[in-house]
């Protein structure tokens, strides 16, 4: 599946939410890819995300995950500050 | 995981009495409740309100989660419940409400403990302070997770 096109759902959580200025939106990546290679596409489109670089934090479907999981086609990637709720 | 047991998202005023009747059984003798309120203060500044934002589906999970651990590490619980209010609250008013019903106190107190505690690190909500001057979003700690 190499060179192949997938498409990313992506939801910005609080203050990462706030630097790109935009919620939710859809974007493809060239396969293979992983939370790693959707970081660095997001970074270059909204390069306030920058900031997030050390903090940032990854769900990949609902679930927490790390900078190595790669990605499928369809998957929904959110991103977020470490979480401050309670 | 019991399916009795409750974890919620809501908007609205979070109901503490009802959640707590609604977890009561007849095996409990003890309900252990926290409740989380907005503080008029941080850091010596003084807040006027917060606005709290969730991703909701996931926070659910991240709540059941918790759950589940609970009744690994402490079988004798009898009922959790968990209720996070999100959106915009005022000073005084419960952001999070944690209740657990065990026939012993000890055993309640542990794992309401034990559930706030991992709330605030794998929770996904994210809560802004409003002060009479700016706001800022509270930094959490960041989890081994992320590296």
């Amino acid at each position: 599946m190499s060179g192949n096109a997938i498409k990313i759902n992506v939801l910005l959580f609080g203050a990462c939410r706030e630097v790109a200025g935009i919620s939710e939106f859809c974007f493809a990546l060239t396969a293979p890819a992983d939370v790693a290679s959707a970081w660095g596409e997001l970074k270059t489109r909204f390069p306030n995300l920058e900031k997030f670089e050390r903090s940032a934090l990854f769900a990949v479907n609902e679930e927490h995950a790390r900078k190595d999981q790669p990605l499928q086609d369809g998957d929904t990637l959110a991103v977020f500050p470490p979480v401050s709720g309670g | 995981m019991n399916l009795m047991d409750i974890f919620e998202i809501t908007r609205e005023p979070i109901d503490k009495l009802g959640l707590e009747q609604r977890l009561l059984t007849g095996a409990a003798g003890a309900i252990v409740t926290f409740d989380g309120v907005v503080r008029d203060n941080t850091k010596g500044r003084r807040v006027v309100s917060l606005q709290y934002e969730a991703y909701e589906p996931m926070a659910v999970k991240e709540m059941r989660r918790i759950g589940a651990e609970i009744r690994e590490q402490w079988p004798d619980v009898e009922r959790v419940g968990f209720i996070h209010r999100f959106g915009p609250l005022k000073i005084s008013e419960s952001s999070v409400v944690i209740v657990i019903t065990s026939p012993h106190r000890r055993v309640a107190f542990e794992a309401c403990r034990y559930a706030i505690d991992r709330l605030k690190q794998t929770v996904p909500i994210w809560k802004k302070e409003i002060f009479e001057d700016g706001e800022e979003w509270v930094e959490g700690q960041a989890p081994e997770v992320s590296q």
